[in-house]
This record gives C-alpha cells, structure tokens and sequence, in this order.
C-alpha cells in the first residue's frame, strides 16, 4: 500500500478567475499587549506553495487564520489576488482549507462533504455530484463516496478533507498542520500526494507546520516564523544550509554550532577565528549581532585522512551508535563537542574509540550566524 | 450479557427493593383507575373503564387536559428557542460576565417555584395578562428553559468548532452553518430537552394554581382542588394519563438512544485499517 494512489496526470482543472496570489502587508495580530503576529509582510505566488515553519506560539496558525478570515487582523492588510478581503468573511473568501483534524461532517457521507461546497455555492444536484465524484476519484477514494468519516482511516479521511477543499476551485489552499494526526510512514506518503497534486493544479499553497523534515520535503519557500515574527525565509534546502541565526539552524535540525570571532568579511565568504580550532574559510549572509557562530551540519562534517589546513582539524572520538541508515558520531576538537554524521554504508570500524581522527568541511557548507541566545 | 456472576446477582439483589420503592407508588394509580368502584379504594374490586370513560365524558376534565396540552406546547416551543439558542450562543465562547447569564438562565431551577408563582401572578396581573393559558405556558416555558439549555450545551459539547470554521471556508453562510452543523449534532440533546420541557410543563402545579381562572383551568390544578372537595376515579385516571404519558415519553428516549448506539455499532470505527 506504498504507491501513490493520488494520480498526477489526471486533466487539471479549470483554474479559477484569480491566479492564487495571496498578500499580507503590515499585518499585525495583538491581543490585549500580547503580539502574536508583528507587522508581517508575506507574499504567495500564483502556484506557490509556502510553508509558514515555526514552534507552537509563533504566530503561524494565526497568521493562516487571519488569511482565512477567521481571524481579524488588528492593522494591515490581507490580498488575494491583488483585491483587499480583510472585510470579507470567511465564506466569500473562496479558500480551500484543511483543518488539522480534517473537521469533516460526521453526519454526512465522504461524498456529501466533498459535495458540501457546491451545494452551498447553489450548483445543480447531478453537476455536483458529478464534480464531487472526479475529486474523490482523483484522491484515490472514488468507492468511498458512501462511507461516513468514522469508517473512514485517518489517510482516508485526510483526503476527503483535501478533496473537499479542492472541489469549488478555490484560489489557494490553506492547510493547518494536516498531517499531525497521521503515524510517520502515511505521513510522508502524503506529503509526496499532496504536493505531487498541488503541483499537477498549479495551485496556490499557504502550508503551516511545526514539522520542520514536513516542510522541507513538501515547500517551495520556507517561511521560519518566530514569537510572531519572519526570521527567515527562502528556498528549504537555503534555509536548511544557510541559517542566519542559530535559533533557526537548531530549528531545521541537528548542528554544530562553534563560537566564532570574524576577522575578515568579503560579500559572500568570511574569514572566522574559530578559537582552539584555527582559522577558517566560511558562507557570510551579512548577518548581523553581536555574537558570531559557525554553523557546520553533522552531515556536512566529514573524516579525513590527513591534516587539512583551514577548513578542518583534529579531533577526538568519543562515541559511534549506529542510527540505522546513519551513524552519528561524537567527537572532541578544540574544547568543542561536534556531531559527525554519515550514511552506514560509508562507515566502516575505521577508528578505535577515543581514537585521534581529522575532520573536515567544505568552506560553502560551513555558514557564519548571529549567536542569539 | 453476563448476569449470572454473584457480583451481580448482589446488585440485583440490592436493587429490587428500591427500585420497587420508586415504582410501586406510582404504578398503583393504574388499578386504582380501572377499578370497578365510585370511589378511590384498594385494591382494587373489579376491572372497569367505566371510570376512563367518565373522565373523557367529562367537559371539566377534558378542558383541563387539554390546557396542560396547550401549556406545554407553548413551554416546549418557546423553552426550546431559548434553551437551544443560548446554548449556541455561549458554545466555544468566553465573555465577560458568562457565568452571571448561565446563572440567570438556570436560576428558574433554583428560586423555589412558590416564589416563581408568586412572581408571574403579580406580573401578569399587572400587565393585564390574566384568564387565559397563554401567561401558564410563558410561565411554564421560563422554567422549561434550563432543562433545554443544559441538554442541548450537553450535546454541543461533542462539537467540535473547526467544524464551524470548514462550513464557513466552504461557504456556508450563518443559517446553513446552523443547519448542517449545529442541528445535527445537537439534536439529541434537543429532543430530551423537549421531553423536559414538555413533562416540567405537564406535572407543574404551584404556578398554574396561582394564574388558574376558569378557562385556564390545568389537569394537575383540577385534580388538586378535585382531592380536596370531590374524591371521584377520575382523579386517580387523570393521575393514570399522566404515568402513561411520562412512560410513554421516556421509552421514546429510550428508544432513541438505543437506536442511535446500535447504528454506532453497526457501522464500526474505520474499519479498514490501511489506505
């Protein structure tokens, strides 16, 4: 039951009047003295899909419920499609929306819920059921248009809720966190469906999640959210291989942070004191803060045979546990821990523990940061 | 089921007594009813229906009977409006001075009814309102309400609110929202409401008392001053209709819930367990 059940290459349909851009400017969401969204500025493409990443309390599910318009915004503006709705309420906003826990209608069947939209936007019963039909065919559950939720899976029920959301053509799709509810293999099987379909629609996609291997996997734009504000956005594997700060390079993963004094900055690169660790060669984004670090994810670290000059150093061995497809290593350099992580396959019983080894990373995998905390 | 158990034999045991307890003075206006006597007695001397006859032949008391009707339609459609939109009204929401209206609405369940009597008397006195069933039914219809509310916050409370919100994001504007998610969910809750309100209405008696007149004259009021100056059967059929209509009223709950649990049970939870 691993092959995707949702086809891509079924006739996408018609696209809407818009084109499924989504605008927030100075959005500002406060209650009382608490800010939960601060001056946002945030923009989706026509066929975009745009993840809003953060921990619980950032803001993010406001900031999609302000767009959904169950939320009102305390100044600034929303946009879809160029036009302001902040006066709209949510039922002529024409959003597709998926709730975390699908919120589909116990009472009705899979198809009266996929149905709901058009019956609600006055279309003709047999065209409805018609059009409610292709959306579930095309989330793979055309035979269980007759189930009610209850007897439906978890998957299955995720995908009532998407097909639901799709079903009026709606200018973009907003989903809150979809995917909490389902165990770890149906949930990145889900991941691969839901954007193998957003891409085959050209659909608009404003995604919220505290996932952050969710995010990765399924965006086009990451958009790292914290205590109401953007920290960071761009490109996943960018965000991922660039953090500004360390806030967010320990958001995306596992990292090895090292205490750094900048000694030189050239545009792009910039030369670091990395203390008991020499000098390095390493990425600069022109962060700026008080205090420096350097970023090098464990994957990125790499054993070497020899001495490398510059972007490496010695280290001691401390534990190998065996993760599976991974091995994570732990070492000592410089008074710092490190992480060293690589594939199984790559690593055979090369060094004794408490062994002497040389590290290694290349300069463009090593990013100087803002130390915020 | 298992019963056989001495655990349960026990409770069963421990039961009987009080559950005869509660029934038994109440089932005995049946046989008295039926009885084959001009007079209240027991037990009971033969079986007639003489006196159900008499009673339905009587105009004093089909009028009565037909107050209490006319009393509780007006306590059950309006307790019902009020209960169930106050109950919708405060689902998932938190306001300033909450509890202050929760207590209001159920205040007519705490204030002792004398004093509610009294009350209303005095208040529709004033307004002029008197001689008919219409203020017994407003009177009946205030304390029917927290019986609704309460059963139908009840039900409400399995609602879950993003539900609201996806009815809303597909475009479902205020009355369907009402209809496609509140109604179902919260009708169960509603129709015991109803027999709530319905049976407070039938069975109330200190404030129909107080605003009685002749044309407004209800079934519990006509047996209390009947008991006192004109002891016939037909008090003890009257109490009879009263028994049967709350039985009936209560297998009618039964029945649903039952209904409701058994399609549960046959229509299983998720009952394939992969996608």
């Amino acid at each position: 039951m691993s092959t995707s059940v949702i086809s891509a290459h079924q006739k996408p349909q018609a696209k809407p009047a818009g084109q499924g851009a989504i605008e927030l400017r100075q959005v500002r969401k406060s209650y009382g003295d608490v800010v939960a969204v601060d001056q946002l500025d945030l923009t989706v493409q026509p066929g975009e899909f745009v993840t809003l990443l953060g921990p619980s309390g950032s803001g993010k599910t406001t900031t999609m419920m302000m767009v959904a318009g169950f939320e009102d915004h305390t100044s600034g503006s929303v946009l879809i499609d160029g036009k302001p709705v902040d006066t709209l309420p949510p039922r002529d906003r024409n959003l597709g929306v998926v709730f975390q826990n699908y919120a589909l209608f116990p009472h009705m069947s899979a198809l009266e819920n996929v149905e709901f939209a058009l019956r609600m936007r006055k279309v003709p019963r047999t065209e409805r059921r018609q059009r409610a039909v292709d959306a579930l065919d095309r989330v793979g559950l055309g035979k269980m248009g007759d189930r009610k939720p209850r007897q439906l899976s978890g998957g299955q029920q995720q995908r009532v809720a998407l097909a639901r959301a799709l079903v009026f053509n709606p200018a973009a799709l907003l989903l809150d966190e979809p995917m909490a509810a389902l165990d770890k293999r149906l949930r990145e099987q889900m991941q691969e469906e839901i954007k193998t379909l957003q891409k085959s629609l050209g659909i608009s996609v404003l995604f919220v999640t505290h996932d952050q291997d969710e995010a990765m996997a399924m965006s086009d734009r990451i958009v790292v959210m914290r205590d109401g504000k953007i920290v960071q956005s761009g490109a996943p594997d960018d965000v991922y291989n660039h953090p500004l700060t360390d806030w967010v390079a320990s958001f995306l993963g596992d990292t090895n942070l090292i205490p750094c004094t900048v000694v030189e900055r050239t545009g792009d690169e910039a030369v670091v004191d990395l203390g008991g660790l020499g000098r390095a060669r390493v990425r600069d984004r022109g962060a700026q803060g008080e205090n420096y670090a350097v970023s090098i994810r464990p994957e990125h670290l790499k054993f070497s045979s020899a001495a490398v000059a510059g972007n490496g150093c010695a280290a001691k061995l401390v534990t190998s546990t065996n993760l599976g497809a991974t091995v994570r290593h732990r070492l000592t350099a410089g008074g710092h821990d490190l992480q060293l992580r690589e594939l199984s396959s790559d690593s055979a019983a090369r060094f004794a523990p408490e062994g002497e080894v040389w590290v290694r990373w290349d300069a463009d995998k090593a990013q100087l940061l803002v130390l915020e905390s | 089921m298992k019963t056989t158990s001495p655990k349960h034999r026990l409770v069963a045991l421990l039961s009987l007594p009080i559950f005869l307890f509660l029934v038994i003075p109440t089932a005995i206006v049946v046989p008295v009813a039926l009885n084959d006597s001009r007079y209240i007695t027991f037990p009971p001397e033969g079986l007639s229906f003489a006196a159900v006859a008499g009673f339905f032949a009587d105009k004093a008391w089909t009028s009565a009977l037909t107050a209490s009707l006319q009393s509780a339609g007006i306590a059950v459609v309006i307790g019902v409006l009020l209960g169930a939109t106050a109950a919708i009204g405060m689902h998932g929401r938190k306001f300033t001075g909450q509890p202050a209206v929760v207590g209001l609405i159920l205040a007519p369940m705490i204030v002792p009814t004398v004093v509610l009597a009294l009350a209303f008397y005095q208040f529709f006195i004033a307004i002029g309102m008197v001689g008919s069933i219409l203020p017994i039914g407003l009177a009946h219809a205030v304390i029917a309400t927290p019986y609704v509310y309460l059963t139908t916050r009840a039900s409400l409370a399995g609602l879950n609110p993003a539900l609201v919100r996806s009815a809303q994001s597909l475009g479902a504007g205020p009355l369907s929202v009402l209809r496609h998610v509140y109604l179902p969910i919260m009708l169960p809750g509603l129709i015991s409401g109803a027999l709530f309100a319905f049976s407070v209405s039938i069975d109330e008696t200190v404030m129909s008392l107080f605003m009685q007149s002749p044309a407004a004259t209800t079934l519990p009021v006509k047996m209390f001053t009947d008991i006192q100056f004109n002891l016939t059967p037909k008090i003890a059929v009257s109490s009879a209709l009263l028994v049967s209509v709350a039985t009936f009223g209560l297998l009618l709950q039964v029945m649903f819930v039952l209904r409701r649990r058994s399609t549960a049970r046959m229509l299983p939870m998720a009952a394939p367990a992969q996608t």
